[in-house]
């Protein structure tokens, strides 16, 4: 018998077992507001804009215009051009984002002074306590030509240019893509050994030992032992990393611009510069543009969930 | 484990053996110096920007255009300088702190409440509630909702108003904070719970007085990534406000032409410091809690 029960059956319970019922939804009340209000509705109005001719500016109201919209997206080639150029990007970055971290990670589980072993992980976590735009202020300045130390060390230091060939890190050069996502890799790294190191700490201590003691060499027991145990955080790391690497927009705000030749401008920069840069403000068409690139990648997300699940 | 397995010398490549082996010290421990010359080469990575734009803020203005790492003159006046000729700053950097605190107010609240229904009420559709939350981490709704968010908030006449952004930012960890909240509370036993209400504690009580200080750690890690999120935001900042006076400090300094004017690079390094010091010292002091926050709500899945 639950308590509602047990109070109802004393007569005056009925008031109370309403107010059982209902406490769970005042708790839920204020994630609710800003769920429903700031994710849900939001996504659901993106849907329906993206099917009208909805303008901000303008005063008529939006006409529902079925899929022209959509259809005027996929046969601009900038469409698909974005989004291979999105999809560039992710993969410069996340072979990167993931052997770096699971390499130190492996290597940071064996040192056994624990003192050492906090100062490391203190420090693997002071990139992911930085804000996404200090970070990307930070790169900015250190991919300068002028000043910017990466330059400087390729320059000066090792000599492999002059001041007069210098790669052009910046302002949507062929190197802006890697440039990004060498950041990326940084800010990445210590957190994700972090999460790695969690998935070493699982891994039951006897294991390795029997490996070894049956003649197993250390390679052959990374390849053996340790990786198929941490290729369930693997799997969860690359699905969520592409979907970040994918839908990137700051960086390219930040590092890129508007300019439709450049590396930076992908499906989630032609959108944003519909939306609000040029001088049309067409919401319609930018929430088409909007919905077929995260249509497109949440379709390969699905794809490598389902590879990833076939392999368990 | 039996006694002899102890007894027996395991061999671990790597750890310093204490045995009389005839090798030299670098040989016998060959394996640790390379490992910790690997991590040291990837922890010198991670802090060597960090380390350049904080001596960069101390150099001397033609020192900051030489390139060299280390200053041949050092300048601390860059500090007091960007008080005084920036004047936007002190307010960009008030609009930081104000976005920040309520925005992890607001979300640590939510999370700490959705996260003790979901675990210790019971009502139809929670199970809903928490895939919806969890399918959400996958899409990136962030970016293609930006489109209706401006029109929400001009709808609520918060376009350009530094509070306004208040009420997205929330919602920007709210998913995840919730989940990592249920995950903690998943930790406070039933029975527990129960026994509070036998003895006639409502819900609040139990929540404030049980609950709370049970899931205190991951609390701590709520709190860290809704500051850093909030803090460093610059898609909603950017496109939701105009002025340079209604902005936080990120965002201002995202668009600061390095050089120019009041913008010297000492400068801008110094006001980078300034913005950036905050979250690592609040960190380095709860980093702690933070781990243990991390392995008991966020990693257990």
């Amino acid at each position: 018998m639950s308590m509602a029960q047990a109070v109802a059956a004393h007569g005056y319970g009925r008031a109370t077992s309403i107010r059982q019922g209902l406490a769970p939804w005042v708790f839920l009340l204020p994630t609710l507001i800003f769920f429903i209000g700031y994710q849900i509705y939001p996504i659901v109005r993106v849907i329906w804009i993206s099917f009208t001719n909805y303008e901000f500016l303008s005063n008529e109201p939006a006409d529902w215009v079925g899929f022209a919209n959509y259809i005027e997206a996929i046969n601009d080639p900038l469409m698909w051009q974005s989004l291979w150029r999105a999809a560039l990007f992710t993969i410069m970055f996340l072979p990167g984002t993931i052997i770096f971290p699971l390499l130190l990670a492996v290597l940071i589980d064996r040192v056994t002074q624990p003192r050492i072993a906090t100062v490391y992980r203190v420090i693997l976590l002071i990139p992911a306590v930085i804000p996404s735009t200090l970070v990307f202020v930070l790169w900015k300045w250190m991919y300068n030509y002028q000043v910017g130390p990466i330059n400087h060390f390729l320059v000066d230091v090792l000599g492999l240019f002059t001041v007069y060939d210098a790669p052009q890190w910046l302002g949507g050069t062929s190197l802006t893509l890697p440039a990004i996502a060498i950041m990326e890799v940084w800010w990445g790294l210590g957190y994700h050994t972090i999460f790695f190191l969690a998935g070493l700490a699982a891994i039951p201590k006897d294991l390795p030992e029997a490996a070894r003691i049956d003649g197993a060499n250390e390679w052959q027991m990374f390849w053996h032992v340790i990786l198929p145990r941490l290729a369930p955080i693997m799997m969860i790391l690359v699905v969520l990393r592409f979907g970040t690497a994918m839908a990137v927009i700051d960086e390219y705000l930040i590092f890129g611009g508007f300019n439709r030749e450049t590396p930076t401008y992908t499906w989630t920069i032609f959108m944003y510069d519909q939306a609000f840069k040029l001088g049309l403000w067409r919401q319609g068409f930018a929430a088409a543009i909007g919905m077929v690139g995260a249509v497109a990648m949440v379709f390969v997300m699905i794809f490598l969930l389902r590879i990833f699940r076939s392999r368990d | 484990m039996s006694v002899q397995a102890i007894d027996q010398p395991t061999f671990r490549p790597g750890e310093i053996a204490e045995t009389g082996d005839p090798r030299g010290w670098f040989e016998r421990n060959r394996g640790a110096v390379v490992r910790h010359a690997v991590i040291n080469f990837f922890m010198i990575v991670i802090l060597a920007p960090l380390a350049w734009v904080l001596i960069m803020s101390i150099k001397s203005r033609p020192d900051s255009m030489r390139g060299d790492f280390w200053p041949r003159k050092f300048d601390f006046t860059h500090y007091g300088y960007v008080f005084e000729k920036i004047d936007t700053l002190p307010v960009n950097l008030f609009n930081s702190i104000y976005v920040t605190m309520a925005t992890v107010f607001l979300t640590a609240t939510c999370a700490v409440l959705a996260g003790y229904a979901l675990v210790h009420m019971k009502a139809r559709g929670m199970g809903i509630i928490i895939a919806v939350l969890l399918v959400s981490l996958y899409l990136p709704i962030r970016v293609v909702s930006i489109i209706s968010i401006y029109e929400i908030q001009s709808f609520l006449n918060l376009i350009n108003s530094t509070s306004g952004l208040i009420l997205p930012y929330v919602t920007l960890n709210l998913a995840i904070s919730v989940l990592i909240m249920r995950s903690m509370f998943q930790l406070v036993p039933h029975q527990m719970i129960e026994a509070a209400r036998m003895d006639g504690a409502g819900h609040w009580r139990i929540l404030w007085s049980i609950g709370l200080p049970l899931v205190r750690n991951g609390l701590v890690v709520i709190f860290i990534v809704n500051f850093v999120t909030a803090w460093g935001e610059y898609l909603l900042c950017s496109t939701l406000t105009n002025d340079q006076d209604v902005r936080t400090m990120p965002v201002v300094l995202a668009a600061a032409q390095g050089g120019l004017g009041q913008w010297t690079w000492p400068a801008l390094a110094a006001v980078y410091v300034l913005v950036v010091a905050p979250g690592i010292i609040a960190f380095a002091f709860a980093q702690k809690l933070f781990f243990k926050g991390l392995a008991e709500g966020v990693v257990k899945g």
